[in-house]
């Protein structure tokens, strides 16, 4: 039982962490080499394409997006998809995605002459399932080495690391104060029940003995 | 629109769950209080009646009408995020 308790664990806390990760903003430095539009046709991967944009037709099966192709400061290349979230999941509320195109287009740079960006962005890439993060701004920074700290990201998970432990122990102490009593209180009620059976017993035993030869 | 239409309804729906389960449970502390300062400190006249007067006070209060920040937060952050994430 140790073994399937810790495995749900373990499932558990990877899927949350997991979610935040892809959800979660973050930031790159690079610096933008290219940007296109490709038509794509999601299929197994569905769930990691956002939607249309705002107010055009999201029940066809395929459509345009927005790409911006980077290199990092790191030297890796990185492609980001430029699409809105709209109303959705998750909740970045992003409807400037032709802006954001246009912005990107006028950073664009060569690596002679490099201009750097902080891309923010949410999301994986992944080969095998050809997704993309979602890029949610641009913004032009003097070099490579930006530092950059991730106040939202703080901010975020203080805000829901305090949450839940808030929601944590109300839950225990309700517990304490209610169902554990109540647990207490039928076991005792058991318990009382079987050392009724037990006393019973040794009575029946007793009688039994006493017909032994001595 | 449709989709702003889902979002706000979907919305309205759970952060209402979580504001009447907020408003039960807010009440419930407040009784205890007032309970345990019968108990501990005045211990004379009618126990009942200093509770019902005391959450008759907290019907009326500012704290109760506070708890409605829970559909008033979501809307704002959602506000000020469109307004980061499009227009800044």
């Amino acid at each position: 039982m140790g073994y399937i308790k810790w495995a749900i664990i373990l499932v558990f806390w990877t899927a949350v962490a997991s979610i935040l990760h892809y959800t979660l903003p973050q930031h790159d430095v690079a610096r933008i080499t290219d940007t296109e539009v490709r038509r794509i046709d999601p299929g197994e991967n569905r769930w990691f394409w956002a939607s249309a944009d705002a107010g055009s037709d999201g029940t066809l099966a395929n459509r345009d997006v927005f790409f911006i192709s980077a290199v990092l400061s790191s030297g890796r290349v990185m492609v980001y998809r430029n699409e809105d979230t709209s109303w959705g999941w998750p909740p970045y509320f992003k409807f400037d995605t032709s802006n954001l195109q246009a912005e990107a287009a006028d950073l664009r740079s060569t690596s002679a002459a490099p201009q750097w960006v902080v891309i923010r962005h949410y999301g994986w890439r992944n080969e095998f399932f050809t997704i993309f993060p979602n890029a949610i701004s641009v913004r032009a920074v003097d070099g490579p080495d930006q530092r950059i700290i991730p106040w939202i990201n703080i901010i975020i998970l203080t805000v829901l690391f305090a949450f839940f432990w808030a929601v944590y122990v109300r839950w225990r102490r309700f517990r304490m104060s209610r169902i554990d009593p109540v647990l207490e209180d039928v076991e005792e009620g058991f318990d009382a029940v079987g050392d009724g059976i037990a006393r019973r017993r040794s009575g029946f035993r007793k009688w039994l003995d006493s017909w032994k030869s001595k | 629109m449709f989709a702003l239409g889902r979002l706000l309804v979907i919305g309205f729906l759970v952060l209402s769950v979580v504001y009447i389960c907020l408003s039960l449970y807010s009440r419930a502390v407040r009784k205890d209080k007032l309970e345990a300062e019968w108990d501990e400190e005045i211990r004379e006249g009618d126990r009942d009646a200093f509770i019902k007067a005391g959450l008759e006070d907290y019907d009326g209060s500012l704290r109760k009408k506070l708890i409605l920040g829970v559909y008033i937060v979501p809307l704002s952050l959602m506000t000020a995020i469109i307004y980061f994430t499009n227009f800044h």
